[in-house]
Order: structure tokens, then C-alpha cells, then sequence
């Protein structure tokens, strides 16, 4: 019901009034979202104005405020370094393998752990397939090592046993992708597959009870049940590691390569061992804060560009 | 839509107001001189001091601190409390309990030359002293001090901001320990390396003699720069320039000590830096130490306890403090030395006057009581003995010839006072350990012979208009030190070359023009 | 009718076996370094830096647990504070991120995109260490405080998109059955919503109990050394970091150093820490019921 009143201040009052009665009715859900939306004002959004420390000199007596602007010179390492296209390709695609092929094995594992009928097979299996998240980065670092090092590597022993030259797997640079992305979906597939086992769970019964009824194979049952019932969650799941997809996984690589091996780091270094690496004896803020916005600006393009490619084609898998 | 972007643009003004508050923080400027020169000491107040060093959980530190308060008290009217950055991540932990603009905090332990306090000088972490505030609330240190004139040392734009722990004698020069018993087996002339070429001799001896031993088992990932830094110190009088390291290696150097003001760096201007290279390719494929040393990260110092390593390297506070004590008990006729670089050339520098220092935090609520609190660890008997030993009969005992001992049954790792006070040692105070090594006076005076005074004491670098190529810098240099330091090149002088283009792709010359620049205004400041 | 079951059997047999055997190889693949870990724990320092690992203790010794455990008040007192933190944090932050995710999925909530975009946009953009940490321990003043850790891990926006989505699958029958009985939103919530979302719940419960099992971060910038009794997580890090830092330091001889086993230290700090949180998965595993029957609505 729009008011045609020329009267601006009329249709002002209108428009109050809407917005109350607006309020008014959902006031309850509003309630119900209150918590939240303050938390994240007052940790996220509160603090956020202190990102402008990235464009500053920052020192202790003047703040972040009051400390000299210097544009976008905290940003120039990077550039200088020469190798931040190579950074961020490391980056993205790691990212991506490590996000689609994730997300697949995820999905096909849960769906497999779905078939077995076995109960007690079942929660075992679970459990121990969950286990690997609990291994720190550090940790996988030293099995690693254990396995793969030229002089007493488990891998080396069974090479030499069988007669074979050992390999100096450490020297290999070719080699390292796989290895990584093997060491991430080992350490996160179990973890992510929960998602979508309990989204498996939550299809109605009746559903796969009518389809079992006409006949339909398990195969048939995967495909056109389940399958359709995990896109949504697949793809909301997709388009939130977008925004993620310049952050690398510190831990990892850090452990897996470590910041002396630089045979390695044409195929295995990201921005954040690079940063780390290079600014270790530094001591500035600022300059940390600079990466990271740049690591922000990059997936923020992205995300909302895919977002607004998913809401073209259905508004009901966008994230927002 | 509209709601919500109310609701942001609200959000952030309210947060860049209450954010543009903090840059009223850590303002203090230090308060004038008490009036009628003696200190006026009614209220009681406690002093907060920041260390480095994990709390001790076995109840000796508290206990100590109980008593000592009970004589701060009596003194000064003051109470000690410590702070501790814990070993794990100290960096980060140390640089953000500054960022904090925490206003409990009064003294600050720091060094010029690993725990940047240049840096946060320039920061405003620090409060400035002035010399009348020192000779008022620490007459004691501020005499110390003066008398070897090493509060120049300490200057920032002409004001004070740290006292050095410049009265203290400790050796921290660098070097290799090796087994006196296998190198005397090993044919080298009594057990003695006297060059760095023989160190190769001694490898090589226990390659072919010592099976399952690894002539040299570092961890490369922990010491990526190896040993390159160790040959450049012998074979070069190069001196290494503090508080300017290029990522993690000391890259910049003065010529020598007979001309310690022009800049250089042996990775890019003299040869040597070839030999260096093939000598480690050298080695490498001599198998001295593990094939994935780079991604090794095993505790070298246990493996020599253990006998699974023929060497360790560190230095020589190191030495005679640990290495050889644990040695003499853990692998009985040993007899472990060490080769410290300079060896050949007599390249050995004391050690810096600020290398620990104590600092009085910006925002400090009572400097005045927090120096008094100072002067009285630093030179009372009762307070420094406390502080640094524990309690007498509990957690010390002094021997017949006034060394410093343990009651029996005392045990370093359940036992161990932990307090981590060095900032303001003394040695007209200090008590030699018996468990240290008791060569270790010998040794100090050797050292003393010909150890000529660090040329870069209370030189101040800006860092700040080439930290961009020092950055870009710093990554060519992770890139192919670790590589040269192991031997991981078929073709080392090709790798140098290389480098040393890529250093000056990255911009070498622009920050040795501004490293001398800073260089030749210390030199005129000292009037040299 | 038997043409069908034949055809049934066959195909669902082969789909069946086949997850059998991949789910067991892939169970295995994450047993294996487990075992080896847990060996290597008990296992002697000297012997496993000479040989490397092995599935069998090599040199049976507890000096790893020993040195884990030296302190028996402190790591009790660890434990104690983690698993506090996580049992409160968990049920409060399951409440709210629950609450949320219901009312954001609510078709008829005109402010529901708003909301969302206003909480995922937290995720794209972050202050930075050094402003979060000014803001958090100057102007909160949760400097050395738990409650500096507790808060900040009580909601993620990953969590309340999760939520989200699987309140999504309950239908909107159920809501609006409880409209025409007269109960508003958050009544229906409870009474209704909740019941449905059992796997959801088991799900996010399981994710933000890890993620208070496992935080060390916020515990390193914001606790430190000022509290007793550190979390878990942390205080075993630091045990094992601070012996690599001695060893490296520049700080002389001032320090206390000791000789810590590192690498079964390591693998024996990481068996203390998995420990318990390894049984609240089985715990949780009895709310993943395949499917909800909607039967009771259609009644």
C-alpha cells in the first residue's frame, strides 16, 4: 500500500510507520538474531576501522590514528619481492584443489559410510576416519619427515630392503603438491564428511522409502535422492571457502616444507610462509596487516562475484 | 538492506571514535625530579617487571619473591612483581604485551641487538630518562654506568631510554664444540682445531671411524644459515653490524675493526663467500651431516650428550656454563672444546653493553619507585642475591672459596629458582657457579687478551625507509642461503652469482647507501 | 516382482561393497600415523632419532608421559579449564548459533539477507592481529582474562551458515502448524524446531566443541603466562616450543635449560591432548538418526 501523497513528509511518517509495523511483527525474530549481531559488532565490526594500521607507520606513542600515513608503501614488499604472482597462484590453486577435491571425496565418503548397514562397523569406522583432524600441523611435519627422510624414512628402508636406490624425496620438488594436498585431504576429509553425513540423515525417511518401493536400485537412490539433496550444502560450502581462497593453510605448509628447504618453494610457497619467512625478525604490525588485506580484497571480489552468479541461477543456493 | 547498512556505517564511526582514543595512550612524559632531591617514598607501590623465561611452577620463584618483597619493602616501600613472555612464540608474545599500552608494566628487560629495542624505541614503547631522574632514584647504576661512560650507548635523539647491563662480563661469540678426544684420534695436534680446515679433518675422522655417529647432526630448519657465517668470521676481519639482520641472517658488516665504519657484506663483495660454498658442497658430499638436513629439526645438543654427534655449535656462555659440565658427566674423558670463529684471526668482539638491558615502559605509572626498585637488585647484596640466586640454604649454598653451590639433594630441573633476571647483572656481585666449567675464568681472560670493544655499541639503523628491499632482500636470501650453508647445489659459485644478482635486482645498494648513511652520522657522534 | 529384487540385490550388493572396502581402506590410511604416534610415545628418544618410527614401541619408556606430566597440578588444572570452557561454550554457543540460523532461514523474515550478509561479511575482512588485540585487551579490557578466549570462539559465521542451511531442510509446515496453535517464533523454536535438528545440532555441537578444544592462538596473545592455569592446547605447545627456543636463544646462560625428549615429547603432548575429545564423537554419533518423519505434522 504505497501512499501517492506529494507531501514528502507524509510519505515520510508512511514509511515510518511500515518500518515500525515492519519490526513490530517480526520482533521476535529480530530477538532471536540479537545475540549474534551483537557479538559480531563488538568483536569484529568494532575493531574493524584499526584495519587502516595496513596504510600507516605504526608506532606505540601515536596509535593507530595518530601514527603517519605512508599510503601504500607497507604493500610494496610484496611487489618488490617479485613473486607475488607466483604467491598467489601457490595460493589459489592449493586452495582450490584442496576445497573441490575436498568437498567430492567429502560428499562420495559420506555417502559411502551412509551404505553400511553394519552398525557397530559403522561407529568404528567413523571414529577412526575422524581422527586425523586431531593431528597438529607440527605433527604431520614430523610423521612426514619420519617417513620420508633419505637416511632412516620408513619409505627409504623399504626401498633399500627391496634393493632399489632410495629416492631424496625432500629434494623432489615435483613431488610436493601431491604430497600436501594428500596430507590436507588426509587430515580434513573425515572432519568435512560429517557435514554432509548428517544432511544425509536429514532426508525424510519417507522419501527413500517410497523410491525403495518403485524399485529403484541403490544406485538410482544415490543419484536421484541424495546426491540433489546435497547441493545446497555443497554449494554454500563452495562459495564460503571462496572468500577464503588467498588464505593459505599456514600450519601445513610451514611444517611440511619448513622455511629452510628452498628447493621446494617455486612449487610449495604461499603468502603467508613467504610473509613469515621474510618478516620474521621484523617486528611490524602494520605490514601484517597489509598482507592480509590484500588477501581480503582479493577473495571478497571473488565471493561476491560468485555469489551473484549462483543467485542468477538459483536464489536459493546464494550464500546472501 | 537499507537497515543494515545503517547499522554498518554506525558500527565503524563508533569504532573509529572510540580507536582514535587510543592514540591518547602511552603519552607519559617522565615526571620532574622529587623537589627536594631525596625520594618521597610513603605509598607503597608495586612494581611490575617484564621478563623473559617461562613461570616457574615449582614455588621456588614465589617464595623468593616473598622474601624479597619484605626487603624491597622495608627500602624502598615497594613490591616486585614479574611478568613473564613465555619461550613459545616470545616474539609475538613480547612485541604485543607492548602493543597492550598495558599501564601496570614498569620495567622492560630488552637488548639492542635480539630484542629490538631500537625498534621499539622509536616506537615510544620506552619512557625517557632523564639523567637528573637517574641520579636521583638510581644514583648506584647511573655511578656504574658513568664511569665507563656508557650512557651514550643508550641514546635516542639525545634522551636516554635504557640502562645497560654493561657491568657484567659474559662471552657470547660463536663457535663449534667438538670432542678434544676424537680430534686427538683424529691426528690433529693435542686435540686442538686451530683452523677452520681442520674441522674437516675431525668430520671426516668420525665418518670413517664412528659408526652411527653423524659428524655434525643439526637440525637445518632450526640453523638454516650453517656454517657459512662461522668461515666468513675466520677467514675474513669482517664485523658483524648488529640489529640490521636481512630476514634471519647477518648479512651487514663494518670492513674491520681498524675501520668498523664502512659498510660491506662478504655474501656479495670479497670471495670468500666462494670458498665458503664449495667448502660446504665439500662436505655435503661427504655425508658430515643428514641428507634431509633441511627439514631435520632434531636437538643437536642432546645428540652430542647422547654421543650420536661429534659437534654442536653456539656459543661460548654455552660452553663453559653447559656444554662442557654435561659433557664431563654424560660422556666422561670427552674432554669437549670448542673452536669459537676468529680462532685464526683473533675476529672476536666483546660483547655488546646493551646485549641485556632494562627499560621503563611509557606508560608507567611510577618510575621513580620502578628505578629505585632497579638500583637495588642491580647493586644491593641482599636484593641481587635473591633475585638472581634464591634463597640461601634452600636454593643456594656459598662454598669455603665463595662460589656459589646447591644443597644436596638440590635437582636443576625439578629445583631451579627460574627468575630470569638479566637485565642488571653485576659482576662485583656475581658468584661463579661450580657446576660451571672451571676453565671458565681462564677462558675469560684469554678471550680478554685480544676481544676488542664491539665498534656498534649505541649505533641506532632507521630501518624504516628500506624495510621494503631489506624484505625483498631477506626473501632472496631465504631462498639460497640455507642451499649454500648445506651444499645443496651442483654448482655453488653459479649459485652465488646468482644470488648476488638477485640481491641487487632487490635493491642491496639503496640500503647500504642508508645503512651509511646512519654509520657516518654514529661515527661523527662519537667524534672519531 | 523378482525380476525386481534381483535387480535390486545385485546392484545394491556391488554400491555396498564397495563402500565397505573403500571405507575400511580410508579408515586404515587415518589409523596407521595414530599407531605410530602412540608408539613413538612410548617409545625411547634415542632409539627413534638413530631408527625413526615404528608401528611397535621402539625401547619401551614413559619419560615422555613423565615430562608431560611433571607437573600433575598443572595439567589437571589444564584440562580442568578446557574442559569447562568447552562444555559452556558449547551449550551456550549451540543455543545462540541455533536461534540465529532458525530465524535466518525463515522465509518471511524481511531482514534475513540483511542479517546474513551483515554476519558472513566478517569472515571476507579482518582488522588484523594488532587492532583485534588492541580493541580486545585495551578497550574490553580482556587483557590475561578467559573470557578473552571463551567469547570470541562462541559463534563463527561458518557455524551460523551451517545452521542455516540445515534448518532450511525442516519444513515450513511445522512452523506454521505452531502459528495457527498461537506460539510465536521463539516458542516455536523450542518446542518444535529444536527436535528436528537433532544431526544438525550433533553437528555444530561437535564443530564448536573442537573448536574450544583446540584453540591455542588466543590463548597465546591474550593469556600468556598471567593465568595459573593455561588451556590444554597451549600449555602443551609451549612445552615443547620453549625447548627449541632455549636451545636457540641469545640470551646466555641465565636460563634453566633441561633435556626434554622432543620427539616423543612431541608425539606423547599430542596423544595427552586428542585423548578425551576422541570420546565425544561416538557421544554425538547416536544424533545422526537417518531421517525425520513428518508424519506427525500430516496428523
Amino acid at each position: 500500500m504505497k501512499a501517492k501523497g506529494k507531501n514528502q513528509g507524509v510519505q515520510a511518517l508512511w514509511h515510518r510507520k511500515l518500518i515500525g509495523k515492519v519490526i513490530r511483527d517480526n520482533h521476535i525474530l529480530i530477538l532471536m538474531c540479537l545475540p549474534a549481531t551483537l557479538f559480531f559488532i563488538i568483536f569484529f565490526y568494532c575493531p574493524l576501522p584499526g584495519i587502516y594500521i595496513a596504510f600507516t607507520n605504526y608506532n606505540f606513542r601515536d596509535g593507530i590514528f595518530g601514527s603517519p600515513f605512508v599510503g601504500f608503501k607497507n604493500f610494496e614488499f610484496l611487489m618488490k619481492s617479485g613473486q607475488l604472482w607466483a604467491l598467489t597462484r601457490n595460493t589459489v590453486l592449493y586452495n582450490l584443489a584442496f576445497i573441490l577435491l575436498g568437498n567430492v571425496l567429502q560428499i562420495i565418503l559420506a555417502i559411502m559410510v551412509n551404505e553400511i548397514r553394519c552398525s557397530w562397523f559403522k561407529k568404528v569406522s567413523q571414529t577412526i576416519m575422524f581422527l586425523p583432524y586431531f593431528i597438529s600441523a607440527v605433527l604431520i611435519g614430523v610423521l612426514a619427515f619420519n617417513i620420508l627422510n633419505y637416511d632412516t624414512g620408513a619409505l627409504n628402508t623399504l626401498i633399500r630392503s627391496a634393493g632399489a636406490n632410495p629416492v631424496k624425496i625432500y629434494s623432489m620438488a615435483g613431488i610436493w603438491p601431491f604430497i600436501i594436498i594428500l596430507c590436507n585431504i588426509w587430515q580434513q576429509t573425515g572432519y568435512g564428511s560429517i557435514v554432509y553425513f548428517a544432511s544425509i540423515c536429514g532426508i525424510d525417511s519417507q522419501i527413500i522409502e517410497a523410491a525403495e518401493v518403485d524399485g529403484a536400485t541403490s544406485w538410482q537412490r544415490i543419484r536421484y535422492i541424495i546426491l540433489p539433496s546435497l547441493k545446497p550444502t555443497f554449494i554454500i560450502l563452495m562459495l564460503f571457502a571462496l572468500g577464503g581462497i588467498m588464505k593459505g593453510n599456514f600450519g601445513l605448509f610451514y611444517n611440511l616444507i619448513g622455511p629452510a628447504n628452498s628447493q621446494l618453494f617455486p612449487n610449495t610457497d604461499i603468502i603467508e610462509t613467504f610473509v613469515f619467512r621474510t618478516m620474521m625478525n621484523q617486528n611490524n604490525f602494520a605490514t601484517s596487516s597489509a598482507v592480509g588485506l590484500y588477501q581480503s580484497v582479493f577473495g571478497f571480489i571473488l565471493v561476491m562475484f560468485s555469489n551473484w552468479v549462483v543467485r542468477k541461477i538459483d536464489p536459493d543456493y546464494a550464500l546472501f | 538492506m537499507r537497515k543494515a547498512v545503517k547499522k554498518i556505517t554506525a558500527a565503524l564511526l563508533a569504532g573509529v571514535m572510540v580507536m582514535g582514543l587510543a592514540g591518547c595512550g602511552g603519552n607519559q612524559k617522565s615526571t620532574a625530579v622529587g623537589a627536594d632531591g631525596k625520594a618521597d617514598t610513603s605509598k607503597h607501590e608495586v612494581i611490575n617487571m617484564l621478563v623473559l623465561g617461562d613461570k616457574p611452577s615449582n614455588g621456588r620463584c614465589e617464595a623468593m619473591l616473598e622474601k624479597l618483597n619484605a626487603v624491597l619493602k622495608e627500602k624502598v616501600n615497594a613490591e616486585l612483581k614479574l611478568t613473564y613472555v613465555e619461550w613459545a612464540d616470545w616474539q609475538t608474545q613480547y612485541n604485543v604485551q607492548l602493543l597492550s599500552g598495558d599501564k601496570s608494566l614498569d620495567i622492560i628487560t630488552t637488548a639492542t641487538d635480539w630484542l629490538y629495542a631500537w625498534e621499539n624505541t622509536q616506537k615510544g614503547a620506552f619512557m625517557p630518562l632523564s639523567e637528573d631522574l637517574l641520579k636521583v632514584y638510581a644514583p648506584k647504576t647511573y655511578q656504574q654506568v658513568s664511569s665507563m661512560d656508557d650512557w651514550k650507548y643508550c641514546k635516542y635523539q639525545d634522551q636516554i631510554y635504557f640502562i645497560p647491563e654493561d657491568y657484567y662480563t659474559q662471552y657470547t661469540n660463536h663457535g663449534l664444540f667438538y670432542r678434544g678426544d676424537w680430534a686427538k684420534e683424529s691426528g690433529i695436534e693435542n686435540g686442538d682445531i686451530k683452523n677452520f680446515e681442520q674441522i674437516g679433518t675431525y668430520f671426516q675422522w668420525i665418518k670413517d671411524h664412528k659408526e652411527g655417529v653423524i659428524p655434525w647432526d643439526i637440525g637445518g630448519k632450526i640453523n638454516p644459515g650453517g656454517l657459512l657465517g662461522g668461515y666468513l668470521n675466520s677467514k675474513t676481519d669482517n664485523i658483524v653490524i648488529p640489529s640490521v639482520n636481512v630476514g634471519n641472517y647477518e648479512f651487514w658488516m663494518g670492513v674491520s675493526k681498524d675501520d668498523p665504519f664502512t659498510v660491506t657484506s662478504p655474501y656479495m663483495e670479497s670471495d670468500t663467500i666462494y670458498d665458503a660454498a664449495e667448502l660446504m658442497k665439500k662436505w655435503n658430499d661427504a655425508g658430515f651431516w643428514r641428507e634431509d638436513v633441511l627439514n631435520y629439526d632434531g636437538d643437536c645438543r642432546e645428540a652430542m650428550y647422547a654421543g650420536t654427534s661429534g659437534s654442536d655449535e653456539h656459543h661460548s656462555q654455552t660452553y663453559y656454563s653447559k656444554i662442557r659440565p654435561s659433557m664431563d658427566r654424560k660422556q666422561p674423558g670427552s674432554d669437549a672444546k670448542m673452536y669459537w670463529w676468529g680462532t685464526e684471526n683473533n675476529n672476536v668482539s666483546k660483547p655488546l653493553k646493551t646485549h641485556g638491558a632494562a627499560a621503563i615502559s611509557a606508560n608507567s605509572q611510577h618510575p621513580e619507585r620502578a628505578l629505585m626498585v632497579y638500583d637495588l637488585l642491580r647493586n644491593d647484596e641482599t636484593c641481587y642475591r635473591l633475585i638472581n640466586y634464591g634463597i640461601e640454604g634452600v636454593d643456594y649454598i656459598i662454598t669455603s672459596d665463595g662460589k656459589l653451590d646447591h644443597p644436596e639433594g638440590w635437582d636443576k630441573s625439578k629445583d631451579s629458582l627460574d627468575s630470569n633476571y638479566w637485565c642488571g647483572r653485576n659482576d662485583d656481585l656475581e658468584l661463579q657457579d661450580v657446576q660451571w666449567w672451571d676453565g671458565t675464568k681462564g677462558m675469560i681472560d684469554m678471550y680478554n687478551t685480544f676481544a676488542y670493544d664491539n665498534p656498534y655499541t649505541g649505533l641506532v639503523v632507521d630501518k624504516n625507509s628500506v624495510e621494503a628491499e631489506m624484505s625483498a632482500m631477506a626473501s632472496v636470501l631465504s631462498e639460497y642461503i640455507p642451499q649454500l650453508a648445506y651444499g645443496k647445489y651442483p654448482d655453488p659459485k653459479k649459485a652465488v652469482d646468482e644470488m648476488r644478482e638477485k640481491l641487487k635486482a632487490a635493491g642491496y645498494d639503496k640500503v647500504k647507501e642508508s645503512i651509511q648513511q646512519n654509520m657516518d652520522t654514529y661515527k661523527a657522534a662519537l667524534g672519531k | 516382482m523378482k525380476k525386481n529384487g534381483v535387480k535390486m540385490t545385485a546392484s545394491t550388493a556391488v554400491v555396498r561393497i564397495i563402500s565397505y572396502i573403500c571405507v575400511m581402506f580410508f579408515s586404515l590410511m587415518c589409523l596407521m600415523p595414530f599407531l605410530l604416534m602412540i608408539s613413538a610415545s612410548f617409545s625411547d628418544e634415542g632409539i627413534i632419532t638413530r631408527e625413526g618410527f615404528g608401528l611397535l614401541p621402539k625401547g619401551f619408556s614413559l619419560a615422555a608421559y613423565g615430562w608431560v606430566f611433571r607437573y600433575p597440578k598443572v595439567i589437571l588444572g589444564s584440562y580442568g579449564v578446557t574442559i569447562t570452557m568447552t562444555v559452556f561454550g558449547t551449550i551456550l554457543g549451540l543455543f545462540l548459533i541455533a536461534m540465529t540460523g532458525y530465524a535466518l532461514q525463515r522465509q518471511d523474515f524481511p531482514f534475513r539477507n540483511a542479517l546474513s550478509f551483515f554476519i558472513y561479511f566478517t569472515t571476507l575482512f579482518s582488522a588484523g592481529m594488532a587492532p583485534t588485540y588492541i580493541w580486545v585487551s585495551r578497550y574490553l579490557n580482556l587483557k590475561g582474562s578467559y573470557m578473552a578466549v571463551f567469547l570470541q570462539l562462541l559463534m563463527t559465521p561458518w557455524l551460523i551458515i551451517l545452521m542455516k542451511n540445515f534448518a532450511r531442510s525442516v519444513p515450513y509446515e511445522i512452523t506454521e502448524s505452531g502459528k495457527m496453535d498461537g506460539a510465536d517464533d521463539f516458542k516455536i523454536f523450542i518446542t518444535l524446531i529444536l527436535p528436528m535438528l537433532k544431526p544438525a545440532l550433533a553437528t555444530v555441537g561437535l564443530f564448536l566443541a573442537l573448536g574450544y578444544w583446540n584453540e591455542w592462538y588466543n590463548s597465546m596473545l591474550y593469556l600468556g603466562s598471567a593465568v595459573t592455569y593455561k588451556p590444554l592446547q597451549y600449555y602443551l605447545y609451549s612445552i615443547i616450543n620453549t625447548a627449541a627456543q632455549l636451545k636457540s636463544s641469545m640470551a646466555g646462560a641465565a636460563i634453566t635449560i633441561t633435556d626434554l625428549p622432543s620427539n616423543t615429547l612431541k608425539m606423547a603432548t599430542a596423544v595427552v591432548a586428542t585423548g578425551p575429545i576422541i570420546f565425544l564423537y561416538p557421544f554425538v554419533q547416536r544424533y545422526f538418526i537417518s531421517g525425520i518423519t513428518i508424519g506427525a505434522v500430516k496428523g
